[in-house]
């Protein structure tokens, strides 16, 4: 598998059923609207899309990030290589 | 006959996600999922959920795999079709139509069923259970010309159904068999959290009631309930709970409790057959018991361990499961084991202006479950200090203080 750059929750289709805090806790967490959002360094929430090395866990491995993104429900988790090309879904 | 090396009985995201494992493991031997849905994966987590059924999400998005990806992963998916009879000396499941498959390595990823409703008139249309995607097609074409809903039954589906026909500005009462919503799961203080915004968006709650009868002609046009008091409705959804059919499984000599038994490498008690899923009641290593869990996670983690099994990569399950869902502007969550069979002790952390409720369960000094309203900030750390297993016997007062940071107790 081509290494993961970019993660994206596609905000619309989160329905907050926490399988991705469940795969990857130190990367999601669900934010108060009960939609997935992505831990960043310097304990900054973001709801946007986030480069894996801006990541508060930037050591995560992709096989997690992967578990992650195909443990929700909802496909609700782009992943994205470093030539910009979706990995997953 | 025809011989395969991995034969999964069961198409839904545990049975698909051992194939999508095996096939990681074992690039060349053949395998074949059963499934008794015409269908491929697809989310029924999605299923209950309102942008779904109001199509604010396109129906598209409901499809997990392409429908190219089993050929593409030379998996063989038999759809439509049911297992009827399991031989474990010879190694053989029979179809419905008679089919014979020869396997060398068998799993049961059987789900669970929905609980049937055992009232008179409950065959007439537009008495909705919800459980497959026919069931969900069905209620998409009804909800857009409802007028008036009846639910029955207080949990998810409960909930999650008297959301969506709000939404779509259906009149919704509720009728609850308990004193209140999910008793005994949740506590009072719990239930009475969730009744208010049922209540605070129209929804009629209506306790401690039973209906008696569905009247109409051919389709349901109310219920009566016990009190003899006549409701009138043009569709009722129903959701009591689950139940694992596996007769044909006990007819094998595989040892069953209200799921499948399993250890915990998710083998059962004969040779070569595992179970992953809803249907799987197994040696939960972190809560220390036999445990039959119903969530996505659950059985998309036992789909791949089982799966590693299977292929020769003995694993132990160990995952702390939760389930998070919301309406109504309110989230519950549930972290492992909600409901401890005995001696399990409710600690409430209860916020002070009364809008957010952690109850966390302790067993043996050990925290082995939460349930949490408006208080998913707490989930992970909750599944942590499950996981952990550390005794809690002397934290009590902490827990129960809402102001104490869980986090200092990993």
């Amino acid at each position: 598998m081509a290494k993961i750059k970019k993660i994206v929750v596609e905000r619309n289709l989160c329905i907050g059923a926490a399988s991705c805090v469940l795969s990857a806790d130190t990367v999601f967490e669900l934010d108060a609207e009960n939609k997935a959002i992505i831990k960043l360094k310097g304990g900054v929430k973001s709801a946007d899309p986030a480069e894996k090395n801006t990541l508060e866990d930037e050591a995560v491995s992709d096989d997690t990030l992967l578990t992650a993104a195909q443990s929700c429900p909802t496909r609700a988790i782009f992943l994205y290589d470093e030539d910009g090309t979706q990995v997953y879904p | 006959m025809e011989k395969v090396k991995y034969l999964i009985v069961g198409g839904g995201v545990a049975g698909t996600t051992a194939a999508e494992t095996i096939r990681q493991l074992d690039p060349a031997g053949s395998c074949t999922i059963i499934s008794d849905e015409p269908y491929r994966l697809y989310s029924r987590v999605m299923l209950s959920k309102p942008n779904f059924f109001l199509e604010k999400i396109p129906f598209d998005q409901i499809w997990l795999k392409q429908e190219d990806w089993y050929a593409k992963n030379n998996i063989t998916l038999m759809a439509g079709r049911k297992a009827t009879t399991l031989d474990t000396a010879a190694k053989t499941v029979t179809l419905d139509d008679g089919t014979n498959i020869a396997y060398d390595k068998l799993l049961l990823a059987t789900g669970a069923s929905i609980r049937n409703w055992e009232v008179t008139g409950a065959e007439k249309q537009n008495v909705f259970y919800l459980h497959g995607l026919d069931d969900a097609k069905q209620i998409i074409a009804k909800v857009k010309s409802a007028k008036r809903a009846v639910i029955v039954g207080g949990g998810f589906i409960g909930f999650e159904m008297c959301d969506m026909l709000r939404l779509a500005g259906i009149e919704v009462t509720l009728i609850l068999r308990k004193p209140h919503f999910w008793d005994p799961v949740l506590d009072q203080h719990s239930g009475a959290l969730i009744e208010a915004a049922l209540e605070r968006s129209g929804v009629k709650i209506l306790r401690n009631s039973l209906v008696k009868e569905v009247v109409g002609n051919v389709a349901a046009q109310g219920v009566i309930l016990h009190n003899d008091i006549m409701l009138p409705c043009d569709m009722i959804i129903v959701g009591i709970g689950t139940y694992c059919p596996f007769e044909w499984i006990k007819n094998a000599g595989i040892q069953v409790n209200r799921g499948i038994l399993a250890n915990e490498y998710l083998a059962t008690s004969a040779p070569d057959v595992w179970v992953a899923g809803d249907s799987a009641e197994f040696n939960d290593l972190i809560l220390g018991e036999q445990i039959q869990l119903g969530n996505w996670a659950n059985a998309q983690m036992q789909g791949k361990i089982a799966a590693r099994a299977m292929c020769g990569e003995k694993t132990e399950f160990r995952l702390v499961s939760f389930y998070v869902t919301s309406g109504f502007g309110i989230t519950i969550a549930f972290a492992g084991n909600v409901r401890p069979a005995e001696g399990g002790v409710h600690i409430t952390r209860d916020s002070a202006d009364g809008n957010s409720l952690s109850r966390i369960i302790i067993k043996s000094g050990k925290i082995i479950g939460a349930t949490m309203i408006n208080n998913t900030k707490e989930l992970a750390v909750i599944a942590k200090l499950i996981e952990k297993s550390a005794n809690m016997e002397n934290d009590k007062d902490k827990l129960s203080d809402p102001l104490f940071d869980l986090k200092t107790l990993l």
